[in-house]
């Protein structure tokens, strides 16, 4: 008789498809995943303890730095918890503006997120290459509007920093045309790949009991067949004047949570054309406000979420009625949805946890704060 | 597209399930259909295309030779602005930006009066260290001066790592380039920027708060129109001997009078042999002018110093007449782009009949309180 025995296998942290450093303690039995266990915080950097220390203004550009992708949802997100704890009004073009880039965001983040996932099935490079490109037309997008192509930093209590530059409009309007090309020809070369096929239908299988168990969001819930979508669950800003559909998934495999992306920038492209056409109508007020530096909030606590593109962020601030946030904790989508990866490797091959980890779409950033 | 299991309503919207087709047999149809994607992109990338609204071509920018466009709200770096005309740095030192910024990277000390000790809306020292800024920009928003304004720089990699921790020297820019990088951001602050200034530059003894960059060429050029002043005075005080009478009491002076009338004094003084009078202005008042025009560092030092006292004096002796406002416009046609280039022309020569006028009044009462000293 043979004897066989469980082998423990480190992946990470300093692997190249571990979006990061993470660190996968993974026992396999021959090439069968039999348990994982994540390891990490290797990227902690005391970011809530930081912004316990800093005036509530100061916190704005760390928020960027959470999640590096979506810097704009963080800042949506910072800046909603603000308003709600020190009750400011916030003028309709402002928000009009915020949602603007917050979907702007998502559609980055979703096309990057499908490149990276593919580049973890092994396909190097190219079909990274196609998910980034309109990335780079948002991104000069940002920058003309906030001055910086990652760490935006736009968003203010109140408002925006600025409003849109003049070329802005006209610019996203020709990107707008070029979209559904886009994500039709994304979809065209990814969709039908034989090689997708086998590496992602029936992969990763997250049912929709374990996936509301652990408290997933976004697509990775979405894609469970769970129609849960903070935008539509409980409509922040206008996005209560929008027609959006929520396409979800049958399985909750990593290709429907690929499909899940794919639709959803759709979907985005149809809210970034409603916000244009309602956006000449939306008043403005001062939707620049320079003279919140010092917010000081009443005593009180206060939780913001919305739907970031990776899933529920939110914001939850306990004010002191000082300068400074006397708690502030980040419920970091990231994180949440990653805590389910055992459940999604177990009875997979090893080279599965890679695809499976991409699809999750995480960003350690936001997952070790 | 069939109904969600979990029925649920959604307003403004619907539910969809994405469609899968997974039970297609393809046998690598599905390969050949990316290939073709892939394809045409590769035929298409010979082909240079910025426009949004296509998806093909190639839209990337071939960086050290081409450089990126920087739209105007770009912000990298931090840098301090001057004004090119007078050399007057915009900044106050009121501590704004070193209150707001996050990691706590700006450094500053407020400038002092030499002579009173008070201190004035003027930056002595400003550092920023570039190696732990984040770039968010709050600096530049908070300031209410716009001093401090965000550079579109972003070539700043070095093997020095203590380059990186940057002096008020190296912040410092013309207004006329952030003008250029930034044209209509700064137009819309440049009334309220350059009408501040004129209140803070009230405020300030005369060389503190200048860009070091001009600070040499300024008291050069003015050592040398205080020299042309004293000839000119002295060509003057050979006809009329009498104006070197009384010091006005409480008499209005026009600048060119209060010149005239000093350079006389000047010239009767050191007829007398005056060198003794004091050793600041021993230096610019030489009893021929032409070594005063070569600004040697001991005269430029002594500009600046008698400049300081001069200010100060100038409040006493001209108690009456109303403040003398600094010229911010050009008198000449002095151009406000090559600023470090083009001497300081028009202002500091103002300035300095301002001065030597100041300081003929000083030397005046001196002589007429008893010939002491």
């Amino acid at each position: 008789m043979l004897q066989t025995q469980e082998l423990q296998v480190n992946i990470g942290p300093q692997h190249p498809s571990t979006h990061g450093v993470f660190r996968m303690l993974v026992t396999v039995d021959g090439e069968t995943v039999v348990d994982l266990k994540p390891v990490f915080g290797y990227l902690h950097r005391n970011h809530e303890q930081i912004a316990e220390a800093n005036s509530y203004l100061q916190n704005m550009p760390y928020t960027d730095r959470l999640d590096y992708f979506n810097s704009m949802a963080n800042n949506h997100a910072y800046a909603m918890a603000v308003e709600r704890l020190a009750g400011i009004e916030v003028p309709e073009r402002a928000e009009y503006i915020r949602v603007l880039m917050v979907e702007l965001t998502r559609i980055l983040n979703h096309a990057s997120a499908v490149g990276f996932m593919i580049n973890d099935m092994g396909a190097w490079q190219t079909p990274l290459a196609f998910g980034m490109r309109e990335r780079e037309k948002i991104l000069d997008l940002f920058e003309m509007a906030s001055g910086a192509r990652l760490m935006c930093n736009y968003f203010r209590f109140g408002g925006v920093v600025r409003d849109l530059p003049p070329e802005f409009i006209p610019n996203l309007r020709e990107l707008l045309r070029a979209l559904p090309a886009y994500i039709d020809e994304l979809e065209r070369l990814l969709r039908d790949n034989e090689i997708l096929l086998q590496r992602a239908i029936g992969i990763g299988i997250l049912p929709p009991e374990v996936a509301l168990s652990y408290g997933v969001s976004g697509p990775v819930l979405r894609g469970s067949g769970i129609p849960y979508d903070v935008r539509k669950a409980e409509p922040y800003s206008v996005y209560d004047r929008f027609d959006f559909d929520v396409p979800i998934g049958k399985v909750g495999d990593v290709y429907d949570r690929f499909l899940v992306r794919i639709e959803e920038m759709r979907q985005s492209k149809r809210i970034i054309e409603q916000v244009l056409e309602q956006l000449p109508d939306a008043k403005g007020g001062h939707i620049n406000p320079k003279a919140r530096q010092n917010v000081r909030p009443p005593v009180g606590d206060a939780y913001a979420r919305i739907e970031s593109p990776k899933g529920e962020l939110g914001f939850y601030l306990v004010s002191d009625g000082s300068t400074k946030p006397y708690r502030y904790k980040v419920r970091a989508p990231s994180f949440i949805n990653l805590t389910p990866l055992a459940d999604m490797c177990r009875g997979y091959k090893v080279a599965d946890i890679v695809v499976i980890l991409g699809s999750i779409d995480i960003v350690m950033g936001e997952v070790d704060r | 597209m069939t109904a969600s299991p979990f029925e649920i309503e959604i307003p403004r919207g619907r539910v969809i399930e994405v469609q899968r087709d997974d039970t297609r047999v393809r046998w690598g149809g599905g390969l050949l259909r990316g290939m073709a994607v892939v394809w045409k992109h590769w035929k298409e990338s010979f082909k240079l295309n910025r426009s949004y609204s296509q998806i093909h071509g190639t839209f990337t920018i071939e960086y050290p030779e081409e450089q990126p466009r920087i739209p105007e709200a770009y912000r990298n770096m931090p840098i301090l602005l001057y004004d090119d005309e007078t050399g007057h740095e915009l900044c106050t030192s009121c501590f704004q930006c070193e209150r707001i910024c996050p990691p706590q990277v700006i450094h500053m000390t407020q400038a002092k009066d030499p002579a009173t000790g008070k201190p004035v809306p003027a930056v002595a020292e400003f550092i920023i260290e570039y190696d732990a800024c984040m770039s968010c920009g709050f600096c530049a928003e908070v300031c209410p001066f716009d001093a401090i304004k965000m550079d579109h720089e972003f070539e700043l990699s070095t093997d020095d790592h203590t380059r990186l921790t940057v002096h008020k020297e190296q912040l410092l820019r013309p207004i006329s380039y952030y003008a250029k990088i930034a044209p209509t951001m700064w137009a819309e602050v440049r009334e309220s920027a350059l009408k501040k200034l004129q209140g803070n530059v009230r405020r300030r003894p005369d060389v503190i708060g200048l860009a070091p960059q001009l600070t040499e060429k300024i008291a050069a050029r003015r050592a040398e129109l205080a020299a042309q002043a004293v000839q000119a005075a002295q060509a003057a005080a050979a006809a009329p001997a009498a104006p070197a009478a009384a010091p006005a009491e409480g008499r209005k002076l026009t600048p060119e009078e209060k010149a005239a009338k000093l350079a006389a004094i000047r010239a009767a003084k050191t007829a007398q042999a005056g060198e003794s009078a004091t050793p600041a202005e021993a230096a610019p008042a030489p009893p021929s002018p032409a070594p005063a025009g070569e600004a040697a560092p001991s005269a430029d030092k002594a500009a600046k110093l008698a400049a300081i006292r001069a200010a100060n004096a100038a409040k006493k002796a001209a108690a009456g007449e109303a403040p003398a406002t600094l010229p911010v416009a050009p008198a000449d046609g002095m151009a406000g782009d090559t600023p470090a280039d083009a001497p300081p022309a028009a202002p500091p020569a103002d300035k300095a009949a301002r001065l030597a006028a100041i300081r003929a009044a000083n030397a005046a009462k001196k002589q007429q309180s008893g010939d002491g000293s």
